[in-house]
């Protein structure tokens, strides 16, 4: 890839892609799959489905590159978040999550040992409970906790005030905090 | 001891396991969406373009003279009492003219 085009901001390739400019989109690909990919995944819990809702948010956009409007909404990241997050949702009423796969998860090449299963199974409930919250609750922790995002870039996903987005942070751990020491 | 359960769920949190995607994730949307077209929605002075273009004139000047043309000259050749004279008087009545008419028949 051209050290031109990784130059280039979200903004300035969106441009591009209005203009149908297939590189301009392969590269904004190739900078943000992983990081939706990973979002997608937490709501998912699978795979193969968080792969598809990130190939199709990404074939909405090329499609219809006029949904972005850079006079309404202020970075592409935050936009682009709450569009997979929305498809989360949609397929998460359509199916239920599955439960975890132990095949899935990532190999461990060292032995078993009571921690690393004591661990395992920590997990595991964590991913039930986390699952089991109400929707802006989970969303607000999968946004503030495994993308890292501040507080306040959290809130403008949602698009709720940061107290809001503070209170759903509160109370979703508070609920797991709960459910977990039971 | 709340200040260590917080700290243990705020790390079971950070933590938590991700199946990685496949490698070539980035690479099938983006063979994906060569394969299929853009749809744009034009502006609104695109559409008004667009709408003067379905009666483009290839030489506008020509055509506004010649209809300016055609009309004089149609208005020129059109009879001199086309209109209907308040009273019945003088002119061409319609009474007249119709039953002249029914006399051909």
């Amino acid at each position: 890839m051209a050290a031109g085009w990784a130059d280039k901001e979200d903004n300035e390739l969106l441009a591009l892609i209005q203009d149908g400019n297939g590189q301009a989109f392969a590269v904004l690909v190739e900078r943000h799959t992983d990081r939706f990919y990973r979002l997608a995944y937490r709501y998912l819990q699978n795979r193969a489905a968080a792969e598809d809702v990130v190939q199709d948010a990404f074939l909405k956009l090329w499609e219809n590159p006029a949904l972005w409007q850079p006079q309404r909404h202020s970075k592409f990241t935050t936009w682009f978040y709450r569009i997979v997050v929305n498809l989360c949702l949609d397929q998460h009423k359509k199916k239920k999550p599955e439960v975890l796969d132990n095949d899935a998860l990532v190999a461990d090449d060292r032995a078993p040992t009571d921690e690393l299963m004591m661990r395992e199974q920590e997990q595991q409930m964590v991913e039930k409970e986390i699952a089991a919250l109400p929707e802006r609750q989970r969303t607000a922790l999968n946004l503030c906790f495994d993308e890292g995002l501040t507080n306040q870039e959290a809130a403008e996903v949602m698009g709720v005030n940061l107290k809001a987005l503070q209170s759903l942070i509160m109370r979703a751990k508070t609920t797991l905090k709960e459910r977990l020491k039971a | 001891m709340s200040d260590n359960r917080d700290e243990k769920l705020e790390t079971l949190l950070r933590s938590r396991r991700l199946e990685p995607a496949s490698a070539d994730l980035a690479q099938r949307i983006i063979l994906k969406a060569r394969q299929m077209p853009q749809t744009t929605i034009p502006s609104f002075w695109q559409s008004v373009r667009d709408l003067f273009g379905e009666f483009h004139l290839p030489k506008p000047a020509y055509v506004l003279a010649s209809a300016l043309v055609l009309g004089i000259v149609i208005g020129l050749s059109a009879p001199q009492e086309t209109t209907l004279a308040a009273d019945d008087s003088g002119g061409v009545s319609i009474q007249g003219f119709l039953s002249a008419d029914e006399t051909l028949l």
